[in-house]
């Protein structure tokens, strides 16, 4: 045999043959009886220098798996159909993924269009009711002035005042001035961000006016 | 490189249908495999039994297999599930053995499954073989020697014998492979002349 191709297959049973190599004497290996029969002779080989039980030359037990594989169905079929189902679920994943987000982008989208249908006719009603029902006004059209609301504000600014000065012990120096300057200038009896809520509905007032004129 | 290099072009092979590549696979881990069941079961003959069922699991399976981890570790763990399950059905069923003194067919099957390596015959080959093979290491030159005992007894690479060597990687695969062929010489000597069983071999 040749000594080269004999070289080469004591360096692959190590593992140690280039891959390239490799694939083609794993082909050559397949069908070659006698180099076969040399590789197994190789592990009896490593296997008595190890001083494993039950080395045999006969090889009865790979005889004994080979006729049951010959009777076995061909796996090739089976291995490429996973293959397939495998690459397709390569594909199959991202899509399902986009196609998910843009469901949900969807929906958002809608859910937010019909709740500011449902907002608009409310929020039209109370601030521009129907002019044919509403009684003509006596007094000359000027500007709208806010009323304080009072549910714009949950707690009353003093009652909020006198908590945050009974328990300042547990708040910072610094945090505790900006509050109660926030009381201070919050003179309508709102506090914080109700202000700024009261200027938003002043422009939606103001808005509503000029929609009417 | 390792190993799983030469074994995953088998296996490719096996996935591609290729079945001769399997008898490959089979006859390089037979033993190891057989030594590892071995751990469970004391019985050389239902080692091999074990074993044998552990490689058509793994070859039913091999579709499955991506090659993520080295072939030995997947069937290793094949083997291991197979002896455990074989333990716990024998376990469950203590009687075999009662069976042979009311069925003498029986009886006969049981011995009938007694393996070569248990049987005089079989015990004489393998210590046939042991010793054939410590004469022919022995008889080695001694960076032969060195070479393929650090290979299969220590099981290093051929970078790391190399350097334990203190000689090129070219010069260790060659001589491994050197060795390798001095011993399978004394081997198929022992064996076309002595038993003749050399058509049997591998």
């Amino acid at each position: 045999m040749n000594e080269e191709l004999d070289s080469q297959l004591s360096a692959m049973f190590d593992g140690e043959l280039p891959p390239a190599e490799c694939e083609l004497l794993a082909r050559r290996l397949s069908r070659d009886e006698q180099l076969k029969a040399r590789w197994g002779r190789y592990a009896v080989i490593g296997a008595s220098i190890r001083a494993e039980r039950g080395v045999r030359l006969n090889a009865d037990l790979a005889r004994r798996v080979s006729a049951v594989v010959s009777k076995e169905p061909n796996i090739a079929v089976r291995f490429v159909e996973r293959k397939a189902v495998r690459a397709a679920a390569r594909w199959i994943r991202p899509v399902a993924g986009l196609g998910v987000a843009a469901g949900v982008a969807t929906l958002s989208i809608l859910w937010m269009r019909s709740q500011a249908l449902n907002d608009t006719p409310v929020f039209a009603q109370a601030v521009a009711p129907d002019p044919s029902r509403v009684a003509p006004s006596t007094e000359p059209d000027s500007y709208v002035v806010p009323r304080p609301s009072p549910h714009s504000s949950l707690v009353p600014a003093t009652q909020l005042a006198n908590y945050v000065v009974a328990h300042s012990e547990f708040s910072s120096p610094v945090a505790r001035r900006n509050l109660l300057s926030a009381f201070m200038t919050g003179e309508t009896g709102t506090v914080g961000t109700s202000g700024v809520s009261e200027e938003g509905s002043e422009d939606v007032y103001d808005d509503a006016k000029n929609t009417a004129q | 490189m390792s190993a799983d290099v030469s074994d995953l072009s088998l296996v490719r092979r096996v996935q591609r249908g290729d079945k001769g590549a399997f008898d490959a696979l089979v006859l390089k881990y037979q033993h190891k495999l057989v030594k590892l069941v071995m751990r469970y079961v004391r019985n050389p003959a239902e080692a091999e039994d074990i074993a044998q069922e552990a490689f058509i699991k793994a070859y039913r399976a091999l579709p499955q297999f991506r090659g993520d981890s080295a072939f030995y570790t997947w069937l290793y763990r094949i083997a291991i599930n197979s002896a455990k399950n074989a333990v716990v059905s024998r376990d469950r069923s203590p009687v075999d053995y009662d069976l042979d003194r009311n069925n003498p067919d029986e009886s006969y099957d049981m011995q009938g499954r007694m393996k070569d390596s248990e049987t005089p015959e079989g015990l004489v080959l393998t210590d046939e073989i042991r010793s054939t093979v410590n004469a022919a290491i022995e008889a080695l030159p001694e960076d032969l020697r060195t070479a393929i005992v650090l290979r299969e007894l220590e099981g290093l690479s051929y970078e790391e014998i190399a350097a334990a060597m203190d000689c090129p990687v070219g010069t260790v695969r060659s001589r491994i492979f050197r060795a390798r062929e001095a011993i399978d010489r004394r081997l198929r000597e022992v064996f076309e002349g002595g038993l003749g069983r050399a058509e049997e071999l591998g």
